[in-house]
């Protein structure tokens, strides 16, 4: 009785320590960093790979792999990382729903890197032969957003294709096995179904020329940048080096995603290819992030993307665009390339 | 009634005062659940939380109200719980159907103990989504691979304490049937079944706990109805009322199985709670 009434106390004790203790030491560098990326091909990975965010905070980091934004989401929420990344659906549910994070740069426009891939001996050449078919997508995800915006726009009523909740790994599983016709995801996962029996029907760079332009934006937790602004600089440092080395040096690139990947550097060049990364001095152009000043165009999509997501069921209510346009900030970009 | 069973007082009380005690018992639960909600309630309404970390009891409320008469993307609550409930139930009593018998004979032969208990202890410490993975490969992403996880989670536990159950059985019962003159069917029905039942019906409810806190494992996968999933999917979407919600509503589903196992229980061993 006595010694549990003890641990107890301890426990507790325990507890308000943490709470207390957790803001007390403030400084300009944190202990260690730790960035969230996403199971994706882009700019990310030779950042990873040259070590660039060692170099630039002198810190040691640490690289959790995420599946898809609504994971980062769930890890934002419990406050488990520093930095992330997410597409404009997640971050769009995200801000919607109040998450305490910030979007600080462009990581890529997403283009053929995702696609709709669908069993080629089950002759469909439309979105209207997916009617009853069983399909797959990560729910909450860019690719759940395009794969129901491209149905609508072909006038099928979503609930007539049997869409189901898959990660891009989990799809290969289900597609390997025949249980499902079609998935929209994205690489390196999109490859192996193209290669195991199926073709591209559409990609989201189509999507984008139709006017549903995805993307995916790295974020910074807000409690973080407030108390590390130096280390937020330094991280937008490493990034856009790992930009301009990708954009400078496409040989390279190719083969340290194939390494990062273990993939054939045939492949990986390939799905370079399908990405687009914008230089960092773009990213404030009117396209992208805009200013402090003059947010750009990515408000406007969080805006289009929350009101469907909103006529969806997933979204409760939509915020104005003045609020989706205030979890931009643009600020910490300028200040690293200088305007 | 169940806190009467467990506390084993050190010198019999008078009938009194085990009344007494009771009430006692039950003031001090329904104070721990009074004070909880009143710090939830509490907590919520002065904004002490983020309401996306703790929704408030009434929109909680609001959410059970919602998925009860409009649904959650596609299925009404009921007919969530009844998803979630024909792939706990069909895992559990298909691993009863196979995981008691072959307890027993592992209990009796050591032979057959040899056999299976490698496959047994290997599989039972892996956490089951290792394990899903897995089997998803194996048997597809539809219902199958979801009671197949069930499945191997309920099994051990019931073969387990069934083999035993069966192994403690006291010589003494035997050889005195035995002496009377009682067969082998005789003498399974007559000392090995009610000298094992107690073990079993032990293993039964210890295994059902356990399968059911599997469930959200099982459809987090591929699923488009279940408690499991629509918790799994709420929380993609940050919509925490409903996970809050869909966790009271397995909670008090997990509490109902557990009451029902108990009440098959006392009617299968009556002497045990005489």
């Amino acid at each position: 009785m006595t010694t549990k009434r003890t641990s107890l106390w301890t426990l507790a004790a325990l507890a308000a320590g943490l709470v207390f203790a957790a803001p007390a030491g403030a400084q300009d560098k944190p202990a260690a960093i730790t960035i969230g990326y996403l199971n994706l091909v882009n700019a990310q990975l030779v950042t990873k790979a040259l070590g660039l965010h060692e170099k630039e905070s002198g810190v040691p980091i640490k690289w959790v792999k995420f599946g898809s934004g609504g994971d980062v989401n769930r890890a934002v929420a419990a406050n488990q990382i520093d930095f992330g990344g997410v597409g404009n659906p997640p971050f769009a549910i995200g801000v919607t729903r109040d998450l305490p994070y910030t979007g600080i740069f462009v990581l890529n426009m997403l283009g053929p890197v995702e696609a709709l891939v669908v069993r080629t001996d089950k002759n469909i050449k439309s979105m209207k032969d997916l009617v009853g078919k069983q399909g797959g997508a990560p729910f909450g995800s860019t690719t759940h957003y395009l794969f129901i915006a491209a149905l609508r726009e072909a006038g099928v009523d979503p609930n007539s294709v049997k869409l189901l909740d898959l990660s891009p790994s989990d799809a290969v599983a289900a597609w390997m096995r025949k249980d499902i016709d079609a998935a929209w995801v994205w690489e390196p996962n999109l490859d192996k179904m193209v290669k195991s029996g199926g073709e591209i029907l559409l990609d989201s760079g189509e999507m984008a020329k139709r006017g549903y332009p995805t993307w995916d934006i790295g974020v910074v937790m807000n409690d973080f940048a407030k108390k590390y602004p130096t280390a937020v600089a330094a991280y937008l440092r490493a990034e856009c080096a790992g930009i301009d080395f990708w954009l400078k040096n496409p040989e390279e690139t190719v083969k340290l995603v194939a390494k990062e990947l273990s993939l054939p550097e045939a492949d990986a060049a390939r799905m370079i290819k399908g990405t687009r990364v914008v230089p960092c001095a773009e990213q404030i152009t009117a396209d992208y992030l805009g200013t402090t000043q003059n947010k750009g165009k990515f408000a406007d999509t969080m805006l289009a993307t929350a009101t469907f997501l909103k006529d969806q069921g997933r979204l409760p209510a939509v915020k104005s665009l003045a609020d989706y346009a205030g979890f931009i900030d643009p600020g910490y970009l300028q200040k690293v390339v200088g305007k | 009634m169940s806190a009467a069973d467990v506390v084993e007082p050190s010198a019999p009380l008078s009938r009194r005062a085990r009344k007494w005690r009771l009430g006692r018992e039950r003031a001090l639960t329904g104070l721990t659940v009074a004070g909880l909600f009143l710090a939830w309630l509490l907590s919520t309404h002065y904004g002490l939380v983020n309401p996306l970390f703790l929704p408030s009891p009434a929109a909680v409320w609001t959410a059970f109200v919602r998925t009860a008469t409009e649904g959650y993307q596609g299925s009404l609550l009921h007919e969530h719980l009844l998803a979630s409930l024909g792939r706990v139930l069909t895992g559990y009593v298909l691993a009863c159907a196979i995981g008691i018998p072959l307890g027993i004979v592992m209990g009796l032969s050591r032979d057959v103990k040899a056999v299976f208990d490698p496959v047994i202890e290997f599989y039972r410490p892996l956490p089951p989504l290792a394990l899903y993975t897995l089997i998803v490969m194996w048997l597809g992403i539809g219902d199958t691979s979801k009671v197949a996880l069930l499945f191997l989670a309920a099994l051990p536990p019931l073969t387990i304490s069934s083999m035993q159950a069966a192994a403690g059985v006291d010589p003494r019962f035997v050889k005195a049937a035995r002496s009377l003159g009682a067969g082998k069917a005789q003498l399974f029905r007559h000392v090995f079944l009610p000298a094992c039942l107690p073990g079993i019906c032990t293993g039964m409810r210890i295994s059902l706990g356990f399968t059911y806190t599997v469930l959200v494992a099982a459809e987090i996968v591929a699923a488009t109805a279940g408690l499991g999933w629509m918790i799994w999917d709420a929380s993609k979407f940050l919509i925490s009322d409903v996970v809050i919600m869909g966790l009271f509503v397995l909670a008090l589903t997990g509490v109902a199985l557990d009451f029902a196992i108990r009440r098959c229980e006392r009617a299968l061993t009556p002497w045990r709670f005489r």
